[in-house]
């Protein structure tokens, strides 16, 4: 018999959280020091919305880097304070009970819960601290600082591409997993390697690519929005 | 006889201090109380600590019983020691009455006797800090305090001592600023202690009796006759003498301020503080060779950062002013981007005294020690006035009076800005003082009653606004060169050549970590102990389970106990 583990994988955006990194960079530009800066930034990182729209179903990357540009320059004392403050205020009501009880059950049946996310580290350890009990493992992106400052560049490797499948396989062989017996919840166009890479895969409220393959592939596809 | 200690091996503070009698003077400021509970709470096998209060009108038992009972500072040895306390204590201090102004510092012949005989180590913590104060008050304490010290030290049968000063004496200087003395004025014209001291004296002397003058009095009496026939009242002869003699001596008050101000920037210091600490600094040089001493340069020193707990400080400090600032509507700090705010936790000070102490005591001193953290750990202004805003805007977002304050105030950053910038302070004072002159007097006559209530109501609180943005404002002048004009760095090297072998004695600066001590220790310190002040609110008081009475207590040394070699 194996001694390998099985996990879990959940992608935040679509299965935890309802909002995604748009949403964080726009607010987080919105808060910055000056009122000038503030504007700047602000559509600096709704740009990101069409290029998500545009190619999101495809490759997340190019908006993920453009949305991010948001926090160019931008202490690390003020993403850190302002990360604590979106978490528990903004995101408060943001959380999908369902994804989070999605995690307790993989819990509950002897998964390691992996997490990943587009989001920066900064929000996301807060938001996996307050909120999903039980993870194992976050991975997400990481902003790149200079001193104290961000660089608005996001460092390799940037989660939200098509990695995810060859990086469930690496870290599948790091931590002794056995992906066959593994889950994968996610709900993007570019999670779709991800998905195939595990032996029970879950979609979870899908874009329209992603929902058409789930459907070719015979996946189970769940909706909810609470 | 027992061996010293090897020059140069690590310093052991509790075996250093084992037995040593030390005499405090300016031991009720906030480095000394804190200093002095540290000492009461690690080092139980001190000799005798002797601290020098002044008697004021109660008794100096009754002001150190007060000090123990009301003071947070004390706290953790109430909850430590609770009714043993006093035991405590008195089994390790005495307190002596005293005036580190008059000669012999103040004490009776039979103390300064017994002092002289038996005290090790002498630090002198007392200062006038306040920026531009009176130049009297200022030459009393700050100067002729540090040289009857340096007296007294003299007729001592072995006492060493702890000049305490500060690192801004460097004055109007840029650049990284040595752990050195040299005789020579911020603008580098050589300086004489004595002719300095006699300049000093000259300058009081000259104030004095140009206050005394006919003119003076003249002008004086008119203003008094003017002011009382405005008002309608009958100038009666005892009234206008009366009034008279205070106006005098108001503005006796007001030129020596002016007169120490100005002679202290004709050579190069930005305020009358660092003029007088600076000549105290050169007067004591004068003595080398005939007293062992040193010179401890804190920065600016602010909230504990653990001991007596995380956040303990007091009154009106330096960074307080500028958080303060951090929480209104004005945001426009006058700083220069990157410039350094040597801030250093007061705690982390009194651990470099307790080292410098034991270095003099082992003979093995530097003549000056720099205490702070610029040159060790940076943490440039624009930081500072950041992390201030982000704080106020986390409370605001919790403690926000309405949500006026909790959506837009908390949003309502602080930014670091050049002095001349539109909106300036003093742009912002003259705006209001117009609003509230408007709202006073410049309303038309026919309005509602309510709407004129509604105005008044408003009018005194911009008139509250602006008196608070005043205090701020003069604050802020007396800052300026050294968050905008000058760019300086202190070296502070000499604490780090003694190696500590105890870690809870070591000085680290390099271990604060600035977020984390500007949100969760600094700010909420300030909140709790400062702020209040400057709102004129009443200050937290302790009070303990079981109240402080001092007790008599045989000393702890018995008379045959051999003293321990100095140096």
């Amino acid at each position: 018999m194996s001694n390998e583990r099985s996990a879990a994988f959940f992608r935040a955006e679509g299965v935890l959280i309802s909002r995604g990194v748009v949403h964080a960079a726009t607010w987080m530009a919105a808060q910055r020091a000056g009122f000038r800066e503030r504007a700047i930034r602000f559509g600096q990182a709704a740009l990101a919305a069409p290029v998500f729209g545009l190619l999101g179903q495809n490759d997340r990357s190019l908006g993920n880097r453009v949305a991010h540009l948001a926090y160019r320059d931008m202490t690390s004392d003020r993403i850190e304070v302002l990360a604590e403050e979106y978490v528990e205020d903004v995101l408060d009501d943001k959380i999908l009970d369902s994804g989070v009880e999605l995690v307790k059950q993989a819990r509950a049946a002897g998964h390691r819960v992996v997490i990943l996310s587009e989001g920066i580290s900064e929000i996301m350890t807060k938001v996996v601290e307050r909120y999903i009990r039980g993870v194992d493992d976050l991975v997400c992106n990481h902003l790149e600082y200079k001193d104290i400052k961000a660089t608005g560049k996001l460092l390799d490797p940037v989660i939200g591409g098509y990695e995810g499948g060859r990086w469930a396989a690496s870290y599948a062989a790091e931590h002794d997993i056995d992906l066959s017996r593994s889950i994968a919840y996610a709900g993007h166009g570019p999670d779709l390697l991800l998905l195939s890479a595990v032996g029970q895969p879950c979609v979870v409220n899908p874009d329209f690519t992603l929902r058409k393959a789930a459907r070719e592939a015979d996946w189970p596809v769940v909706d909810y929005s609470a | 006889m027992s061996k010293g200690p090897t020059v140069g091996a690590p310093i052991s503070i509790p075996q250093t201090y084992e037995g040593r009698d030390i005499l405090l003077v300016g031991g009720s400021g906030f480095v000394g109380k804190v200093w002095l509970t540290m000492v009461l709470d690690r080092l139980p096998e001190v000799g005798r600590i002797y601290l020098l209060l002044r008697g004021k009108t109660r008794g100096v038992k009754q002001r150190f019983e007060k000090f123990v009972n009301e003071t947070y500072v004390f706290s953790t040895l109430h909850e430590r020691f609770g009714a043993d306390l006093a035991k405590h204590i008195c089994a390790r201090m005495e307190v002596i009455e005293g005036d580190v102004g008059r000669p012999n510092l103040g004490m009776s012949d039979e103390a300064a006797a017994r002092l002289r005989e038996s005290v090790d180590l002498i630090i002198n913590f007392a200062g006038l800090v306040d920026f531009n104060p009176d130049l009297r008050d200022a030459a009393a304490t700050n100067v002729n305090g540090a040289v009857h010290i340096a007296d007294f030290v003299e007729s001592c049968n072995h006492a060493r001592l702890i000049h305490v000063s500060t690192c801004y004496v460097a004055g109007l200087r840029d650049g990284r600023i040595p752990e050195s003395i040299q005789p020579l004025t911020p603008s580098g014209e050589v300086i004489e202690a004595q002719a300095e001291l006699a300049k000093m004296r000259e300058i009081i002397a000259k104030t004095e009796l140009d206050n005394e003058s006919d003119e003076v009095e003249a002008q004086l009496r008119a203003d008094v006759i003017a002011r009382l026939k405005a008002r309608g009242a009958e100038p009666s002869e005892k009234r206008i003498v009366d009034m008279v003699v205070r106006l005098k001596r108001k503005r006796l008050r007001e030129t020596m301020s002016m007169a120490g101000t100005e002679r202290a920037k004709e050579l190069g210091w930005p305020n009358t503080y660092t003029y007088t600490k600076a000549l105290a600094e050169y007067l004591l040089l004068e003595r080398q060779g005939r007293i062992e001493f040193t010179i401890f340069r804190p920065a600016i020193v602010e909230s504990s950062i653990s001991f007596p707990f995380p956040g303990w400080n007091e009154g009106f400090n330096t960074s307080g002013p500028l958080a303060y600032l951090a929480k209104t509507w004005f945001r426009h700090i006058p700083a220069m981007p990157g410039n350094p705010l040597d801030v250093i936790p007061v705690d982390m000070v009194c651990k470099a005294l307790l080292i410098a102490g034991a270095a003099l005591l082992r003979g093995e001193h530097a003549p000056i020690y720099h205490c702070g953290s610029s040159d060790r750990n940076f943490l440039p202004i624009d930081r500072l006035a950041e992390l201030s805003a982000l704080s106020h805007r986390r409370w605001l977002r919790e403690n926000g009076e309405s949500a006026l304050h909790k959506v837009v105030l908390s949003r309502w950053d602080t930014v670091a800005a050049d002095p001349d910038h539109a909106l300036n302070i003093s742009n912002v004072r003259s705006v209001l003082n117009q609003v509230t002159r408007y709202l006073r007097h410049g309303l038309p006559e026919k309005i509602p009653s309510e709407l004129r209530d509604f105005a008044g109501r408003l009018a005194k609180s911009t008139d509250s606004s602006n008196r608070r943005l005043r205090q701020i404002e003069d604050v802020l002048d007396l800052f300026q060169p050294f968050t905008h004009d000058h760019y300086f760095v202190f070296e502070c090297r000499a604490i780090a050549r003694h190696q500590v072998v105890e870690a809870e004695f070591r000085f680290e600066p390099e271990s604060i970590e600035w977020r984390s001590y500007w949100l969760d220790v600094h700010m909420p310190g300030l909140r709790r102990w400062c702020f209040t002040v400057y709102d004129n609110k009443d200050r937290e008081q302790y009070e303990p389970a079981t109240r402080f009475e001092m007790i008599d207590s045989p000393r702890d040394r018995p008379a045959d106990t051999p003293r321990k070699e100095t140096g």
